[in-house]
C-alpha cells in the first residue's frame, strides 16, 4: 500500500510528497522533583540557624515516607494524636510518591505490594481498613490487570518474566534445580515478610557470601538463568546478584507464597497507599520541614529531645526517625559512622506516550514490560489498570536501578549528565523493542535518585549496627525499612507500625 | 500540433469510460446485481452522451475557452464522484438518486466534449481527416481505459482514488489546452488560475483518500466488501452477497442478515417475555440496533438506553437505510436512548436500574475485552438489576469453545447470581450460547410477542438441554487479574482452525 502510494508521488506530486513527510518529533520534560539540593545542605553540614518559634509537642515523626506515614497511622488508631510528622520534601510518600498529568496518574518510585501472605499481619489490617481485602477475599480491581507481566527475549514477547519460551534443555534443568533450593527455604519458615519474624531461624551464613557466590557454587551457570537472578536483585535491591548479600537474594524467591494472583497495584502505584494515609493523618503531616538537628539537651530541662528545623524547634518526649539512615549522622550529635549500609542510585521517569508504538511482536501490552539483558527494568503502563477497554494515550514509568560499577560512582554521573543524556539513553533501550517510539513519546520526566533504597550487601542483615537500631532501647526510635537492609512496603510498614507500639509503651499510654 | 491534440482525446476519452466503470462496480459493490447495474448504468450514460451532443450546437462562440471549463468540470465531478457516492450510501437514503444524477452530468458533459473538439480542431485539419483521428484516437483511449481498470486500478488504487487520478488528467487536459490553443483564448490567466485550483482540490482528495478496500482484505471475506471503514475503534466492514448482508467487526462476523434473526430473537425474549413488567432496559454492547429492535416489540417498555463505543457503528445503523430498514429503526425510536461510552466505566458510575440488561458485547478475543467477562464487571451489571430484573449474556459457542461458554458461566455464578444457560443453532454462527442471569428464580415464558420467526413457546424448553458433547465441564471463572477466558477462547478456536 505504501509502495503504490510512494511510486504514485513519484508520478508527479513530489514537491508535494515533501509537505507531508514527517520530521521527527520534539520531545519535551525535564529533571522532577530532585531532594538533591536539600539533602546536600544536610551532607555538609551547613550552619543550623537558631528558629524562631519554639513548640512543644509529645512525639515527632522525622520523615514522611511509608514507615512514617505508617507510625503516624498506628499512633492515631491507638488514639493517640500528640505528635507531629515533619517531611522534607514538599509532598510526603517517599518512595510512594506519584504524579499526575492529563493522561493519567503515575509513580515515582514503588508501583505495586505484592499480596501479602499471613505473616504480614500490618499489611492486611491497613488493606482491610483500605477496603483492599474484605471477608479474606482481594478486591479485584486492585489485583494487576491480565495480562500483568512479559518479557522480550530471542526477538519476541513472551508473557511472564521469567523465562519460559526458548530455554535449552540446561536452562530448563537449572531453573528447575533453583525452585527446589528456594521451595526447601520457603518451607523452612524461615525466610518471612516481615523479616524480622524469621530472622533468627535464618541460616546465618547465607549472610556471609554474595548471591552470585551462592549461585556458583550451586552450579548454576546458564546465561538465562543468571539474567533473571541479576534481575530481581535489580528490581528489588537495586544491585547485582555480585554485590547482594545471599541471603537477600533467597529471600526474594523464598519469602513469599501468594495466595492470589497479584501484586496489589494502581495506576499511581503505592502513591495510592500514601494518598489513603494521608486521608486519615494528614492533619500531622508538616511538607518542606527539613530537619537540621536532632539534640538531647538533658533531661533536667524535661524534655528528652530537640528537633530542629529552619522554622521550628521542638521540644518532644520521644522521636521516631523514618528518614533514610544515611542522614543520621549528619542530624544527630555523637550517632557513631554507619558500616553497612549502602544505598542503590536509581533513576525512574514517566514518559507520556501519545499513541502505542507498533511493531515488536504482537503480544498483547502488560502492565510491566521487560527486556531481557538491558541494564534497565524496563516500564510499567499507568493506565493498564484501567477499566476501559479502549486506551489511547497513556504514561509509562521507566526503571533503571544504576546497579553496574559502584554507587558513588552512579551518583556522580546522575548529578553529572544532562536530562538530554538521559533522555537519549531511556529512547535508546526503548527503541530495541519499539522502534517508533520516538515518535511516540511528546514528554519524558525524570526523577533521580541517589539514594533510592537500602542495598543489602554482604553482611548488612546481620549486621550487629543494624540489629542494635532494630531494637530500639531509646525514646530515639529508628524506624525505616533500612533496618530490614533492604527496601520495600511491607518493611517499612511493619517498622513504623512496630516504633508507634514501642513509643506508646515507652510514654506509657499503652 | 497534431500528436498532442490526439493525446488529449485519448485521454478524455479514457476519463469518460473510466468514471463509467467505477459508478457501474460501486452499485455493483454496494446494491449488488451488477448486471442491472451495469447495463442501466451505461445506458444512463451514452443516452446523457447523446443530450451532449445535441446540446453542443447551441455553442456558437468561444469554443476552446467552453471546452476547458468543460474539462474542469468533468474533473471535479468525476474525480469525486466515487468519495460521494460512498458518502451517500454510508450516510443518506438517496443513493441511487444521487448516482444516476452524477453519471449524467458526466454523460452530458462528455457528450460536449467530442463536438466541441472536432469543431475546434475544423480550422486546422481536413474534416475527414479530422473525423477519423478523433474518433480513433477516442475508441483507442475507451480500449485503455477497459484495461487499466480492473487490472491496475481497481486492485491498486481501489475505486476512490481512481477516480480522483481521472479526475486529475481532465483538469491537466484542462491546463494544457490553454497553452495548445492558446491563440484562440483571450482569458488565459483565468482559466489556468481555475485549472491550478481543480488540480490542487484533485490532488489533496487523492492525497488524502484512503483506499476504501485493499487487495488483501478483499481476500479475508467471501462477498463483495460494501463499506470499510476504519473507526477510532475497531475495522468495520459490510460485505453482500445477494441479498446476505453481514458485518465484520475488526474480520470477525457480527450478523448475517439472513439468520441474525435466531440470534436476536434469542437473545432477548427468552429473558425479556419472562419480566413481568419490563420497563426499562438497558443494552451494552450490540450498536448495530437488531437487539433492540427485538426489545421494541413489547409496548409496556418506555426506555431503551444501548451504550456502544463506537459512535461511527451506531451512527451507521441510523442512517444507512439497508441497515435501517434491518433493524427497522430501531435507533431513530423516541425510546431508544443511545450512549456512546465504554462500557465498564460506564456501568461503574451510571446509577439507574433496569428490568433487562442485555451484555451483547463482541466476543473475548483479548484482554481489552475479556475486562467485560470479569466477575468485577458482572458484579457492577448486577447492581442495576430491579427487584423482577433478568440479564442475558451472549456467551460464544458452547460447541466450539465449549471451555469458554463455561466459563462465562462460572464466573456469572462467581458473581453472585443464578445462572440459566441455553444455545441455539445459527447457521452462519453455528451452536450458539446465551446465558440468563439473576438474583432471582427465572422461569420460562408463556407466552412470546406475536410474529416471531425462530422462537416459539413450545421450542423454549430444548434450548435449555445442553447434550453431552456442549455439557458443562468444570471451570475456573474469569476475573480482572487471572483472565482465563480469553487464554480459553483463544485455544478453543485454535483447536478448531487447525
Amino acid at each position: 500500500m505504501n509502495a503504490t502510494r510512494r511510486q504514485f508521488l513519484g508520478c508527479g506530486s513530489a514537491a508535494l510528497a515533501g509537505m507531508t513527510a514527517k520530521g521527527e518529533r520534539r520531545i519535551a520534560g525535564s529533571f522532577v522533583d530532585d531532594a538533591f539540593a536539600s539533602g546536600h545542605q544536610i551532607r555538609d553540614r551547613a550552619p543550623v540557624s537558631t528558629a524562631p518559634r519554639q513548640e512543644r509537642i509529645p512525639v515527632v515523626i522525622v520523615g514522611g515516607g511509608i514507615a512514617g506515614l505508617s507510625a503516624a497511622w498506628r499512633l492515631q488508631k491507638r488514639g493517640f494524636r500528640d505528635f507531629v510528622l515533619l517531611e522534607m520534601n514538599g509532598q510526603a510518600g517517599g518512595n510512594a510518591r506519584s504524579g499526575e498529568n492529563e493522561v493519567s496518574a503515575y509513580p515515582w518510585a514503588a508501583h505495586y505490594v505484592p499480596v501479602p501472605g499471613p505473616k504480614a499481619t500490618y499489611v492486611r489490617e491497613l488493606f482491610e481498613e483500605l477496603g483492599v481485602l474484605r471477608d479474606g477475599v482481594w478486591n479485584e480491581r486492585f489485583l494487576c490487570f491480565s495480562p500483568q507481566e512479559r518479557l522480550y527475549l530471542y526477538g519476541a514477547w513472551q508473557e511472564g518474566i521469567e523465562p519460559s519460551i526458548g530455554l535449552s534443555r540446561k536452562d530448563r534443568e537449572q531453573f528447575e534445580r533453583l525452585e527446589y533450593l528456594f521451595a526447601a527455604f520457603r518451607d523452612s519458615g524461615a525466610f518471612t515478610i516481615p523479616m524480622e519474624l524469621g530472622l533468627s531461624q535464618s541460616p546465618r551464613d547465607l549472610d556471609r557470601l554474595s548471591f552470585a557466590d551462592w549461585l556458583t557454587q550451586r552450579g548454576i551457570d546458564s546465561p538465562l538463568a543468571l539474567w533473571y537472578m541479576n534481575y530481581c536483585c535489580r528490581d528489588d535491591y537495586g544491585a547485582l546478584a555480585a554485590d547482594t548479600s545471599a541471603w537477600a537474594g533467597v529471600h526474594y524467591f523464598a519469602s513469599r507464597v501468594p495466595e492470589e494472583k497479584g501484586p496489589l497495584t494502581w495506576p499511581e502505584g503505592n502513591g495510592w497507599i500514601t494518598a489513603q494515609l494521608l486521608r486519615r493523618v494528614g492533619w500531622s503531616v508538616r511538607t518542606g520541614q527539613m530537619v537540621r538537628r536532632i539534640e538531647r539537651p538533658g533531661k533536667r530541662q524535661g524534655n528528652q529531645f530537640l528537633v530542629l528545623t529552619d522554622k521550628v524547634s521542638y521540644a518532644t518526649d520521644a522521636v521516631i526517625y523514618a528518614a533514610p539512615s544515611f542522614l543520621a549522622p549528619y542530624l544527630l550529635e555523637g550517632f557513631s559512622k554507619l558500616q553497612k549500609f549502602e544505598y542503590s542510585p536509581w533513576l525512574t521517569a514517566n514518559l507520556t506516550v501519545d499513541r502505542p508504538p507498533r511493531g515488536a511482536g504482537t503480544a498483547e501490552r502488560a502492565w510491566d514490560n521487560v527486556v531481557a539483558r538491558s541494564p534497565t527494568l524496563g516500564y510499567v503502563d499507568a493506565t493498564h489498570q484501567t477499566l476501559r477497554s479502549q486506551v489511547d494515550r497513556t504514561v509509562w514509568t521507566f526503571y533503571w536501578a544504576l546497579a553496574e560499577g559502584s554507587p558513588a560512582a552512579n551518583r556522580a554521573l546522575l548529578l553529572q549528565k544532562d536530562w538530554r543524556y538521559w533522555s537519549e539513553a531511556i529512547l535508546s533501550d526503548l527503541e530495541r523493542v519499539h522502534p517508533d517510539i520516538r515518535n511516540c513519546v511528546s514528554r519524558i520526566d525524570i526523577m533521580r535518585m541517589g539514594h533510592a533504597m537500602a542495598r543489602p550487601v554482604v553482611g548488612s542483615i546481620f549486621d550487629p549496627q543494624r540489629r542494635e537500631l532494630a531494637q530500639g532501647r531509646t525514646r530515639l526510635l529508628f524506624a525505616n525499612s533500612d533496618l530490614s537492609g533492604f527496601s520495600i512496603f511491607e518493611e517499612a510498614q511493619f517498622r513504623g507500625v512496630e516504633a508507634a507500639d514501642k513509643i506508646l509503651n515507652r510514654l506509657g499510654r499503652s | 500540433m497534431a500528436l498532442v491534440l490526439f493525446i488529449s482525446v485519448f485521454l478524455i476519452s479514457a476519463c469518460g469510460l473510466i468514471y463509467e466503470l467505477v459508478a457501474a462496480t460501486l452499485a455493483s459493490y454496494l446494491v449488488g446485481d451488477s448486471v442491472f447495474q451495469f447495463s442501466t448504468i451505461i445506458g444512463c450514460y451514452l443516452f446523457s452522451m447523446g443530450i451532449g451532443s445535441a446540446l453542443s450546437r447551441y455553442i456558437r462562440r468561444g469554443l476552446v475557452h467552453r471546452f476547458i471549463w468543460i474539462e474542469l468540470m468533468i474533473g471535479l465531478i468525476g474525480g469525486f464522484s466515487s468519495a460521494l457516492l460512498f458518502l451517500a450510501f454510508a450516510y443518506t437514503q438517496s443513493f441511487a438518486f444521487l448516482m444516476y444524477f452524477i453519471v449524467t452530468m458526466i454523460g452530458i458533459l462528455v457528450g460536449l466534449e467530442i463536438p466541441l473538439l472536432m469543431r475546434i480542431v475544423r480550422g486546422h485539419f481536413d474534416f475527414r481527416d479530422a473525423v477519423a483521428h478523433v474518433l480513433t484516437f477516442d475508441y483507442i483511449g475507451a480500449l485503455a481505459a477497459s484495461l487499466l481498470f480492473p487490472i491496475i486500478l481497481v486492485p491498486r488504487l481501489g475505486l476512490v482514488r481512481s477516480a480522483m487520478l481521472f479526475g486529475i488528467v481532465n483538469a491537466g487536459v484542462a491546463l494544457w489546452s490553454t497553452y495548445l490553443f492558446a491563440a484562440q483564448l483571450g482569458n488565459r490567466r483565468l482559466l489556468r488560475g481555475m485549472s491550478a485550483i481543480v488540480l490542487t482540490i484533485l490532488l489533496g482528495g487523492l492525497l488524502g483518500a484512503k483506499r476504501i478496500t485493499t487487495a488483501a482484505e478483499e481476500n479475508i471475506y467471501a462477498d463483495e466488501i460494501i463499506f470499510a471503514r476504519d473507526s477510532r475503534y475497531q475495522h468495520i466492514v459490510l460485505t453482500r452477497f445477494k441479498d446476505d448482508l453481514r458485518l465484520f467487526l475488526n474480520s470477525h462476523l457480527q450478523f448475517s442478515s439472513r439468520d441474525e434473526y435466531r440470534y436476536h430473537e434469542s437473545l432477548v425474549h427468552p429473558g425479556l417475555s419472562a419480566i413481568p413488567t419490563p420497563r426499562r432496559v438497558l443494552v451494552l454492547g450490540g450498536g448495530d440496533g437488531l437487539a433492540v429492535r427485538e426489545i421494541l416489540k413489547y409496548p409496556q417498555i418506555e426506555s431503551v438506553t444501548l451504550v456502544d463505543l463506537d459512535p461511527e457503528m451506531t451512527r451507521l445503523f441510523s442512517s444507512n437505510g439497508m441497515l435501517t430498514a434491518l433493524n427497522q429503526r430501531s435507533f431513530l425510536s423516541p425510546k431508544v436512548h443511545v450512549v456512546n461510552a465504554d462500557a465498564f466505566p460506564w456501568i461503574d458510575s451510571d446509577t439507574t436500574s433496569a428490568d433487562f440488561i442485555v451484555l451483547d458485547f463482541p466476543d473475548p478475543t483479548n484482554y481489552a475485552l475479556g475486562k467485560l467477562y470479569t466477575t468485577a464487571f458482572y458484579r457492577a451489571a448486577a447492581r442495576h438489576l430491579s427487584a423482577q430484573g433478568l440479564l442475558v449474556v451472549q456467551s460464544t459457542s458452547p460447541m466450539f469453545a465449549r471451555d469458554s461458554f463455561w466459563c462465562i458461566e462460572t464466573t456469572l455464578r462467581q458473581a453472585g447470581l443464578k445462572t440459566y444457560p441455553y444455545h441455539v443453532y445459527v447457521p452462519s454462527f453455528g451452536e450458539w450460547g446465551f446465558i440468563i442471569a439473576s438474583l432471582r428464580d427465572y422461569s420460562m415464558p408463556k407466552s412470546l410477542p406475536a410474529g416471531l420467526r425462530f422462537l416459539n413457546v413450545e421450542s423454549l424448553p430444548a434450548l435449555f438441554q445442553f447434550p453431552p458433547d456442549m455439557a458443562r465441564i468444570p471451570m475456573p471463572p474469569n476475573t480482572l487479574n487471572d483472565q482465563v477466558l480469553v487464554r480459553a477462547y483463544d485455544r478453543d478456536w485454535k483447536d478448531i482452525s487447525h
